[in-house]
């Protein structure tokens, strides 16, 4: 792997008796679009604020391109930041606050800031005060994906948005990609994940419990299966990989795969199959089965 | 399973939760007015008074413009109420006013009303609880006053009519915070209109008192009608009772505005679209200017109107005292002494001074941990800006602007003085003005300190070398404190500048502890985890 965009080692952060984040190790190579997911609470801001360096880890430590996070003067030049609610000075118009972030900020392509207003179609005059959400949101995302930092760490950015400008949202992360831009992504959102990201980390009450591709992640899982038989449909029961197994009337079988399907196929083989189908889980799908299972 | 609690009532919750928000700082208003006015009840010594003098003092407009109108000083009850009514009227009225924009414009700008109001209460609903909670605490800083009073044995009715007067002018700043809350959008804009408000009719009551040909303008103002009522004197009820009756209606104006306008929206909209304007965002430090410039000039006009009066009355108020030198005696027990010369007034009330610029400071910086809080900072916090920057920035900013406010009372006094011909040099007026900065440097190390460590309690602890400095002072003036108690206050370390030259060393001490606080502050700062 080449270079480290972000890199935690065994990172934790403390809340009173809370741990709300538990020896995390997660590295992000240098342009990689990363989905960092999680059910509610799982500490996925909290991992994000310590890469920032707004709170302070209680053990570990959070690296930012090799320097660490406290340094922010460092850090900082690098990165830009879209945070999960945006709070604005409600007397600010959007352009006032664009110009504030660009004269402050890590460096900003003007031209682009410029064509990404257009796109999310804010309109910068009114003052923050009368934005909604959504648009306070938008004000976040355009000063980041202007900047040409290299890393853009985002919280849930798209929670406001609506479908139209989700679809501005997952193109300027294209065009970030195509910049060798790394993208930092936590979101609730698996569609947008699933279409956007190279590999997803899931995070747990505090646990990274998984780090892989998409496709990866998938072929894990649990693929569904659904056959009809002709004739008598085969007892699965106790076949290596056989999950969730019901029958549907007398000749329709369902059952989920887990791992090699090689000793399913064999069985099925011995019996008449009218038909098959084998269905991928969705993200969404895999997700739920995680945020199932005893969920902070 | 559908387990379905059954909802308290929601007047209930409501109130429970105005409640919790102000319990504790009405206890301390409370203890304060009742224990600063029992502590000079007790510590009054009679002594035999001239009636031609006290007829002269009382006459008198420059002391009548600066401590209201002396009535009857020959009793321990009369002397309290004159020593100590007004500071306590705008001590309760600031608190009050400030409270009262705070959990209702403040929660509501956080966004904590939102969820509040989608379950089956209305936002006027909520204003008038949340107001009505708050009026209860005048009501008990008053109640608690009066018996205070009458149990270190001042008269029954007087106290009672004082105390009475408090909770009214207390209950008139709720209402009023309440209204201006109404009014505006935001937070700041409500305290600004409101302490503008508070400002004038401080302003009115002094003018008023002093001039006899606009005496009429007392009763524009709640101050005003608080003294008209003349406790342990005539003992009137008109006044108290017209003061009541307009708080009652403010009160009810802010329940109506409040049915009349949308969550998060004031009844006067802000200006729709604009275009931008650039200046000052270059820069965290230029941005810090930006968004001081607009409250500096708010406080310039306001200290600088309040500082312009004492000047135009400096002759008449020198000439009195030269002229009557037992009350000299007696303004130096009730802590102004040296008010014979122009430089001994201009020195004793540039020392009040630090009263209103140390609050200054401590709002500024409470001002960033708002902005901290409310999560506006973490924009910039995400930019290459090291917390030491940004808090450098702030806090110069803040001090910077604290030597304007300090520089424009000087010269408004100045200005005042210069009207009259009292003779007084503009660099004698700067100088005394400047005097203050010690106790301000204080209030700014103490604010840093409190940003460090405990966020919310930056204005509080900002403003205490200020306010709280000022009362200790005010009481162990009147008790006649052992000199170590007088010590404890910053006040008792500044010299009467311009009337003697500066203390160097007790100004060098003060900026000691200041930077201590401050370095300890920022050590704070730089660890703890910020709420972006
Ligand atoms: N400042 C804080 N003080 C105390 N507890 C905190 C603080 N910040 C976060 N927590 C707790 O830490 C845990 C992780 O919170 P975090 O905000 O990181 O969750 P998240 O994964 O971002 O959730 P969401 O998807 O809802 O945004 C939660 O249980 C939260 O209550
Ligand atoms: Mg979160």
């Amino acid at each position: 792997m080449g270079v480290s965009a972000l890199r935690t080692e065994n990172l934790s952060k403390r809340y009173g008796r809370l741990l709300a984040l538990d020896n995390l190790s997660l590295d992000v190579a240098a342009g990689e679009v990363f989905g960092f997911l999680g059910p509610n609470g799982a500490g996925k801001s909290t991992t994000i604020r310590l890469l920032l360096g707004l709170a302070r880890p209680t053990a570990g430590r959070a690296r930012i391109f090799d320097t660490d996070a406290a340094d922010v003067a460092t850090t900082h030049r690098k990165l830009a930041y879209v945070p999960a609610d945006v709070a604005l000075w409600p007397r600010m118009t959007g352009a006032e606050v664009l110009d504030l972030l660009a004269r402050v900020g890590p460096g900003t392509d003007t031209a682009y800031r410029d064509e990404l207003i257009q796109r999310f179609a804010l309109d910068v005059s009114k003052p923050a005060g009368t934005y909604s959400t959504g648009n306070r949101q938008k004000v976040a995302l355009i000063a980041a994906f202007a900047t040409r930092a290299p890393l853009l760490v985002l919280d849930e950015p798209t929670s406001g948005l609506d479908p139209l400008m989700e679809l501005q949202f997952r193109q300027a992360v294209g065009v970030a990609r195509d910049n060798g831009q790394t993208v930092f992504l936590s979101s609730h959102q698996l569609a947008e994940v699933e279409a956007v990201c190279d590999r997803v980390g899931i995070l747990r009450a505090g646990e990274l419990v998984e780090v892989a591709s998409v496709a990866q992640l998938r072929r894990l899982h649990h693929t569904e299966v659904a056959a009809t038989f002709t004739g008598t449909p085969p007892d699965l029961t106790g076949v290596l990989g056989v999950d969730g197994l019901h029958n549907d009337g007398v000749a329709t079988v369902r059952f989920t795969l887990n791992g090699s399907p090689t000793a399913a196929l064999r069985a099925l083989a011995d019996a008449d199959v009218a038909t098959i189908v084998v269905r991928e889980q969705s993200l969404e799908e895999i997700f739920l089965a995680y945020y199932g299972q005893n969920a902070r | 399973m559908i387990a379905i609690t059954a909802p308290a009532r929601p007047e209930r919750v409501l109130r429970g939760l105005a409640v919790r928000q102000v319990r504790r700082a009405a206890l301390v208003v409370t203890t304060v007015c009742a224990g600063m006015s029992a502590l000079v009840v007790v510590g009054y010594q009679s002594e035999a008074l001239d009636p031609a003098a006290l007829a002269a003092l009382a006459r008198n407009p420059a002391i009548r413009t600066l401590f209201g109108e002396p009535v009857a000083l020959d009793q321990a009850g009369g002397f309290t109420v004159w020593r100590t009514g007004t500071v306590l009227a705008v001590l309760l009225g600031v608190w009050a006013m400030l409270a009262a924009t705070r959990i209702t414009r403040g929660e509501e700008d956080a966004g904590r009303w939102s969820l509040l109001l989608s379950g089956g209460t209305t936002l006027a609903v909520a204003v008038r609880q949340h107001l009505g909670v708050l009026a209860v605490v005048p009501v008990l800083a008053g109640a608690a006053t009066a018996a205070a009073m009458i149990a270190s044995e001042a008269d029954i009715t007087g106290s009672v009519l004082h105390g009475i007067g408090l909770a009214a002018v207390g209950i008139f700043f709720v209402a009023l915070g309440g209204v201006s809350a109404q009014m505006f959008s935001s937070r700041s804009a409500a305290n600004g209109a409101a302490a503008a408000a508070l400002v004038g009719g401080l302003l009115a009551r002094m003018v008023g008192d002093g001039m006899p040909a606009l005496a009429w303008l007392r009763w524009l103002s709640p101050f005003g009608l608080m003294a008209l009522t003349r406790p342990f004197d005539t003992n009137r009820g008109l006044p108290v009772a017209v003061l009541a009756c307009a708080a009652l209606l403010l009160l009810a104006l802010a329940g109506g505005l409040a049915a009349w306008r949308d969550v998060g929206a004031g009844i006067l909209v802000t200006a729709d679209s604009r275009p931008a304007r650039t200046a000052l965002l270059g820069s965290v430090p230029a941005f810090a200017v930006r968004r001081t410039l607009r409250p500096l000039a708010a406080w310039s006009a306001g200290i600088g109107a309040y500082f312009l009066l004492p000047g135009l009355i400096a002759r008449s108020m020198t000439e009195f005292l030269t002229d009557n030198p037992q009350f000299a005696a007696m303004a130096a027990q009730a802590g102004f002494p040296a008010l014979g010369t122009v430089e001994g007034y201009a020195a004793t009330l540039f020392a009040l001074l630090a009263v209103p610029v140390g609050v200054f400071v401590a709002v500024r910086l409470a001002a960033v941990a708002a902005d901290e809080n409310a999560r506006r900072l973490t924009l910039l916090l995400a930019a290459p800006v090291t917390r030491l920057r940004l808090l450098a920035a702030e806090v110069a900013v803040a001090g910077c602007a604290a030597l304007v406010l300090i520089t424009v009372a000087g010269l408004a006094m100045w200005a005042g003085t210069a009207t009259v011909h009292a003779g007084l040099g503009m660099g004698d007026a700067i100088a005394g003005a400047w005097n203050v900065v010690p106790i301000v440097v204080l209030c700014l190390g103490a604010a840093v300190l409190a940003l460090g460590w405990r966020p919310r309690t930056v204005a509080a602890v900002g403003a205490l070398p200020a306010v709280g400095g000022f009362m200790w002072q005010v009481i162990a003036d009147s008790v006649d404190a052992p000199s170590w108690v007088r010590a404890l206050s910053p006040f008792a370390h500044l010299a009467a500048v311009p009337a003697t030259a500066p203390d160097w060393p007790a100004a060098s001490v003060m900026a000691g502890i200041a930077a201590a606080g401050a370095v300890a502050g920022t050590i704070g700062y730089r660890r703890r985890d910020l709420s972006a």
